[in-house]
């Protein structure tokens, strides 16, 4: 903290960042917990920054939290999410017609992978189908796209890009987030139409407000009930939390992000 | 997602083979309207591809998929609906008295079912009429916001007849009939159509400003200023090319050039009703009648006649604004007086219609420069003055100025005609 004021950090995934956080910048202000936002143009800079103690919370995606919470041993406390953010799933997505009756069946067949940093679109899809008999890395050929790294998938690019191949006939199947599939469907992507979902991971939660343990239990739920109070049906909010894609903000907890941290575990990514 | 069907189910329905990019959200979007918020919509679907995709299809939609069960090949998904409104105003009103046709026609003054609300939101945006606006939208500050100090009864029936009486400049006119005037002849008629081209930007402008001015609520003014610009931009063109179909030209006088611009020093609607529509295009309507009547060829006299009828409608307008206005707030006479006065103060170095002008009449009304023929138009055209004045008293009578004051009105009116 800085004068009473927090400092936030968040990733400038889009320009719509600054748009979103000059609007809630003033809304925590008027909510008595005068907030200023830090934008870092990667979540690696983001992790160390809240671990240095620049920033008091971290607008981290899952995979920033998961090493967040890691490299502080645990140390962390989780302020919000978005009601998006809970119950996200990966789905596998296929040609029409091309559909499978469980994954193991991709033995052999092209798979293609968003952002390898991407929870959604890579960590979580490889960790999913070893759990279904399947280990991706060995059994099948793996395309990856690996754009905008840093984002963790936020951009969407990557995911775009195993919809395009999969399309196209460059993979027989590709990973990606239900809520960028649905995404792509409401933009009207056209290759999208000629794909379905062929398999449904069980659901984890994505982004996150994330704490050091040091920073004031009191300053940090103050915090926490002004974002819960954030109301979508307030014409000057709601721009900027369409922006955001929340209609309504939950408090969060670190059930959801028990099958991350083990699939990053088994991918050597928390050392 | 759980198995259980224990969920009060709200409203069902098959969605059959339909799929999600081909239908299946517009379904999943009406039936929903079909439960209150939080109450839970029951989807029949064949399709596991659907119901694979249902979950992160109502998470994104701002809904929540509660239940997933298989009746044989048969996938009920069980969606619960959000809470947020989508859009962040009212309730529709329910479906009422659609407006009255006119043998088939739908008439500008049917269509809202009387007059606009006295005090329409002066922040108002672009809704069209009978449309409900959402919150949240950029705020405006229209100046011209009160209805009673712009409307007129009518103003529906004008802008009905302003598009049923549209016209085309460059086909409407029978260009060819203009060639071969002689050189004096034509030098006059170049200089008398400059002389309108020239004021009709005046009347362009005027209400073009006003236009921006107007609160969108008041949509029928807007629909009228709208079709006054773009009458007076047709007329615009109609003398421009006239004054050039011959190969002369004229002058633009710098007279002319003070009078308008008086005009558009007055930025209050009402004097501008008076000061344009009824003094000056009322003054222009019997000028046009004359021009039609004395034109050496039929294309000026087309030109004239066209353009008359909308002028026409300008002027009703006019003193259909001002008699309202005037009855609602008689104290409103003394200030439309002094608008006039304060123009006319303006105009004191204008002792008449520049002689280059009444000798361009004359000439144009005269078949040739013979004496006895130019007595017979110098004639017409001194008459054509006094013409002017009597229908600029009567039209100021229509307005519902006493005698007097329409008399004094008139006086006060540029020597330019507009």
């Amino acid at each position: 903290m800085s004068g009473g004021e927090l400092r936030l950090g968040a990733v400038s995934y889009h320009p719509r960042v600054v748009t979103i956080w000059e609007r809630f910048r003033t809304y925590f202000a008027d909510a008595g917990v005068p907030t200023d936002y830090v934008l870092f143009s990667n979540y690696e800079r983001l992790v160390d920054a809240v671990l240095e103690g620049t920033v008091d919370i971290g607008w981290n995606t899952n995979t920033a939290y998961v090493v967040l919470d890691h490299r502080a041993g645990g140390g962390t406390r989780i302020l919000g999410m978005r009601d998006v953010d809970r119950d996200w799933a990966t789905v596998l997505v296929m040609r029409k017609g091309q559909s499978l009756e469980k994954p193991a069946e991709l033995e052999g067949r092209v798979l293609a992978l968003g952002s390898r940093d991407s929870g959604h679109a890579a960590i979580l899809p490889l960790h999913y189908l070893a759990e279904q008999g399947l280990d991706a890395q060995e059994r099948c050929r793996l395309v990856r796209f690996d754009t905008d790294l840093g984002k963790h998938g936020d951009t969407g690019d990557s995911e775009l890009h195993v919809v395009r191949a999969v399309a196209a006939g460059e993979a027989d199947a590709g990973a990606i987030s239900d809520a960028y599939f649905s995404a792509f469907r409401a933009e009207g992507v056209p290759e999208v139409a000629d794909l379905e979902v062929v398999w449904r991971s069980p659901p984890y939660y994505h982004c996150n407000f994330t704490v050091l343990d040091s920073l004031d239990p009191e300053v940090s739920e103050r915090w926490s009930r002004a974002l819960l109070a954030m109301d979508f049906e307030d014409p000057s909010l709601r721009p900027a939390m369409e922006l955001e894609a929340v209609r309504r903000w939950y408090p969060g907890d670190r059930d959801g992000y028990a099958s991350l941290t083990a699939a990053m575990r088994e991918q050597a990514m928390l050392t | 997602m759980t198995a259980g069907r224990e969920q009060e189910v709200g409203h069902r329905v098959d969605a059959e083979q339909l799929e999600f990019g081909g239908g299946l959200e517009v379904l999943l979007a009406a039936s929903l309207e079909r439960v209150a918020p939080g109450g839970v919509l029951e989807v029949r679907t064949p399709s596991r591809a659907v119901a694979l995709e249902a979950p992160g299809w109502a998470r994104v939609a701002g809904h929540e998929l509660i239940g997933e069960a298989t009746e044989g090949k048969a996938h009920i998904l069980q969606i619960r609906r959000g809470t947020s409104a989508r859009t962040l105003a009212g309730p529709l009103p329910e479906r009422g008295e659609p407006p009255a046709l006119r043998g088939g026609e739908l008439h500008t003054g049917d269509w809202r079912g009387g007059r606009p609300p006295p005090d329409p939101d002066p922040g108002a945006g672009f809704a069209p009429l009978h449309a409900v606006p959402e919150a949240g939208a950029p705020s405006y500050h229209w100046r011209l916001s009160r209805r009673d100090a712009v409307w007129a009864d009518d103003v529906g029936e004008l802008v009905e007849q302003a598009s049923a009486q549209q016209w085309d400049a460059s086909r409407d006119v029978p260009w060819e009939a203009a060639r071969g005037l002689d050189a004096t002849t034509e030098r006059a008629v170049a200089q008398v159509m400059t002389f309108l081209a020239q004021n009709e930007y005046a009347a362009l402008y005027v209400p073009a400003r006003f236009l921006g001015q107007m609160n969108p609520q008041l949509v029928e003014l807007v629909l009228w200023l709208g079709s006054h610009v773009h009458d007076e931009a047709r007329h615009i063109e109609v003398f421009t090319k006239r004054s050039l179909v011959g190969g002369e030209h004229g002058y633009a006088l710098a007279s002319t050039e003070l009078s308008l611009h008086t005009l558009l020093d007055e930025h209050d609607f009402t004097a501008s009703s008076l000061l344009l529509n009824v003094l000056g295009e009322g003054t222009f309507l019997d000028l046009l009648r004359f021009i039609e009547l004395h034109a050496p060829d039929a294309a000026t006299a087309a030109a004239a006649r066209l353009a008359h009828r909308d002028e026409r409608r300008h002027v009703h307008f006019g003193i259909s604004n001002i008699h309202r206005a005037t009855r609602l707030d008689p104290d409103l006479t003394p200030s439309l007086v002094a608008a006039a006065e304060a123009r006319a103060a303006k105009l004191v170095s204008l002792s008449g219609l520049s002689p280059l002008l009444v000798e361009a009449l004359t000439i144009m009304a005269a078949p040739s420069l013979g004496p006895a023929e130019l007595a017979e138009a110098a004639a017409h055209v001194r008459d054509l003055m006094a013409r002017m004045e009597r229908n600029r008293i009567r039209r100021l009578r229509a307005c519902g100025f006493d005698a007097a004051t329409a008399r004094h009105l008139s006086d006060l009116h540029t020597p330019n005609l507009m």
